[in-house]
């Protein structure tokens, strides 16, 4: 018999359980009963003032997908999604992989672009309100001189949600390129000597030795900012309000609006759990075509 | 001996302790938290107790609270817990469902309707704290009293303004012989304006803004002034279910839609973005409320401003019947479960303010919710022409839910006619179908 297992190592016992019990605890009070308060919620008629008028069943999820403004905000969600999620994989992986050297000027611009991520909401909003001022902005004022008048994205329908996106990129871009300059050090510089003995070409090394080392960061880049980006709220109620016409309102505001401003917790709710489980779905969509390229290379 | 030393300290600290605690006991405050908007600035008016001297919204209340803390002979402390007005009620819910009640709470009477089952009624209280509620003005009352009793301490009447650069309209012939400003009195006449101001100045009639946090309330007000001026409510069959596409709601909503075409008014704009732009010259009026006031007077004062040629601060102009008005109201109410000793201390601080009412008109540009203060407010610059809002201004009643909702709702669509083009028709189907989710709530 061992020593080890004389001593009892490795065999399952209860006590061990008293090792996360602290963390069970908080996730059990902080995450896991709100989640299902919110659930429970969503059933309910609760009124922030009237209070607990009992169960209504489906009632708020009928009322949510028959609501014009709220499938807007669902429509205007998922297009933002899919607006930053790809801007944020493609320029952050050429950001990184432009500044993945040990050169000053590569350290000094890792941290410029990475210095607008901790800028809080209300500064990013506004200094790009002023951006997006109608006839006196920045954007007005250059494309003025072009000849180009009248593009004011804050009032337009087809560029408000794309300006907030542009915003949203600007401000956080700092999180992706971080990420792949991590996982872009990690591939072992011995494949790229390799390669350049082969005398192969920058674009082939690219796709054939930097691309699949880095697929599972594109995938946690993917899966982080879907979460993310559902979650869009500071930066459509500052800057556009969630117009004009309902056409850059995101489901979070959707929500806040109903929840805090007209006080009907039960529908606001509901709409939480709509929004919970687009998320959950996106994500685990990402996830699983991240699994099937990895088991197809 | 260590234990007769010990003893010794001990029976020291202990006389030392009982001699100071009844002077302790007597400095002891009687501490009331005192919950707002309204700014904060204590960098300019940290210590300041000279409240003539205060000026703006914030300045005013910062110095009263002051020159409370420094003079009550009640040793009262007054604590004030200043939140930023655009989540000020969504904490103030947290904060009730945590049971973390303020002493006393600011409330816009257009709130109180929701509200009243959690504050005290206060007929008693005021009338214990030596408030004469003869002299509130009809507004004030209205503005307080839910189901017969008084709710509040109305603080002010506010209301709804053309600001007016009264250089731009000379230049577009829009002055009488004495040099005051031609008002329009129909749409058509408001059009015509806006056309000879364009041809004459190049700037837009109309400045107001629509796309910042908050903005829409500004459209959401406008239209409820033209709907009190043809004697029309949103609720004209009962407070459950509203009507936007009466005659009078779409006359409204043509109004704005005409304003836009007319390409009258600017689009895109938030609060500073218009404030800015007027100040500088950018357009012929500004719509905001009579808390403005103030900082136009200061900006008409300054040679190089675009204001220095004149302005002037009129009533939102009647398009339609009588001349009526937007109002609301600034108040302070009493949440309940206030322990006795702070109630009491409350009712103290609410008899200062109440002495002070004018201080707050004059500085804070709003108007008194004292009727015998009219005559004096009156006589300030420009408030001529707004001092009688109190006996013809207008505000949905009580009974009617979720207000601040639906001036927000209201405003988002009439945003959409002037920004993104809507019809008033599709404004008003959609107002419709909206406000059947506002009115769910209880």
């Amino acid at each position: 018999m061992s020593g080890a297992a004389s001593s009892g190592i490795g065999r399952p016992s209860w006590a061990n359980l008293l090792f996360v019990l602290p963390y069970m605890l908080v996730l059990a009070v902080l995450l896991i009963a709100p989640v299902g308060l919110g659930m429970w919620l969503s059933f309910q008629d609760y009124d922030m003032l009237g209070g607990w008028a009992g169960g209504v069943g489906f009632e708020n999820f009928t009322n949510l997908l028959n609501d014009r403004i709220f499938l807007g905000t669902v429509r205007n969600t998922v297009i933002f999604v899919v607006l930053t999620t790809p801007a944020f994989i493609v320029i952050g992986l050429f950001l990184a992989l432009s500044l993945n050297d040990r050169t000053r000027r590569s350290s000094a611009l890792r941290s410029i672009f990475f210095g607008a991520s901790v800028l809080s909401v209300t500064i990013v909003t506004l200094v790009w309100r002023l951006v997006y001022l109608p006839d006196r902005g920045l954007l007005a004022d250059t494309l003025a001189i072009v000849g180009l008048h009248g593009l004011d994205p804050v009032v337009s329908e087809t560029y408000a949600l794309p300006a907030i996106a542009v915003v949203t990129v600007w401000w956080i871009i700092g999180l992706p390129m971080t990420l792949f300059l991590a996982a872009l050090q990690q591939i072992p510089a011995e494949i790229y000597e390799a390669a350049a003995l082969d005398r192969t070409s920058r674009w082939r090394t690219l796709l054939f030795i930097t691309l699949p080392s880095i697929r599972r960061t594109v995938v946690m880049v993917a899966v982080l900012e879907i979460i993310l980006q559902f979650q869009l709220f500071g930066q459509a109620l500052l800057i556009t309000g969630g117009g004009p016409n309902n056409r850059s309102r995101p489901m979070v505001q959707f929500i806040y609006e109903a929840g805090f401003r007209d006080l009907q917790l039960g529908f606001a709710a509901a709409a939480s759990q709509i929004l919970f489980a687009l998320m959950l779905l996106a994500a685990l969509a990402q996830m699983w075509l991240g699994r099937r390229q990895d088991g197809a290379s | 001996m260590l234990k007769r030393t010990f003893l010794g300290l001990a029976g020291g600290l202990l006389a030392s302790v009982a001699l100071c605690a009844p002077q302790a006991w007597a400095q002891a405050k009687t501490e009331i938290t005192f919950a707002r908007f309204f700014g904060a600035c204590e960098g300019d008016y940290g210590t300041s107790q000279d409240v003539a001297k205060a000026r703006g919204e914030c300045g005013v209340m910062t110095t009263l609270t002051n020159l409370f803390n420094a003079t009550n002979k009640d040793n009262i402390l007054v604590k004030p817990q200043i939140i930023e007005w655009g989540p000020y009620y969504q904490q103030f819910n947290a904060r009730m469902a945590a049971h973390d009640i303020p002493t006393i709470a600011v409330m816009h009477s257009a709130q109180l309707g929701d509200y009243v089952r959690y504050v005290e009624p206060m007929d008693d209280a005021l009338k214990e704290a030596g408030i004469d509620t003869a002299d509130f003005t009809p507004n004030a009352r209205a503005a307080v009293t839910v189901g017969g009793k008084i709710y509040a301490m109305p603080w002010d009447t506010h209301s709804w303004l053309w600001h007016i650069n009264l250089g731009m309209f000379k230049k577009a012939g829009l002055l009488d012989a004495g040099g005051q400003p031609i008002l329009p009195k129909t749409v058509d006449e408001m059009i015509a304006q806006a056309k000879a101001v364009r041809e004459k100045t190049g700037k837009p009639y109309i400045v107001m803004a629509t796309s910042g946090p908050g903005d829409a309330a500004n459209s959401g007000r406008s239209y409820y002034s033209w709907m009190y001026d043809q004697n029309a409510t949103i609720f004209p069959n009962g407070f459950e279910k509203a009507d936007f596409k009466t005659p009078e709601s779409l006359a409204t909503l043509k109004a704005f839609e005409a304003l836009a075409k007319a390409d009258a008014i600017t689009k895109g704009l938030d609060s500073g973005g218009g404030l800015g732009g007027f100040l500088n010259g950018a357009g012929a009026i500004y719509l905001t409320g009579t808390w403005r006031i103030d900082d136009m007077l200061a900006a008409e004062a300054k040679p190089d401003s675009p204001l220095h040629e004149g302005y002037a601060a009129r009533v939102f102009p009647n398009l339609f019947k009588t001349q009526s008005v937007w109002t609301d109201n600034h108040t302070w109410v009493l949440p309940k479960g206030t322990p006795a000793p702070q109630h009491k201390a409350a009712l103290v601080f609410l008899k200062f303010l109440w002495d002070h009412n004018f201080d707050w008109a004059r500085g804070g540009g709003h108007l008194p919710a004292r009727q015998s203060l009219m005559a004096e407010y009156a006589k300030l610059p420009q408030r001529q022409y707004v001092v009688d809002i109190p006996t013809f201004g207008k505000a949905l009643p009580h009974e009617a839910r979720r207000q601040f909702g639906f001036q927000n709702m209201i405003g988002e669509e009439v945003v959409n006619i002037i920004n993104s083009g809507k019809t008033a028709e599709q404004a008003a189907d959609a107002m419709q179908e909206r406000s059947v989710a506002l009115l769910r709530g209880r």
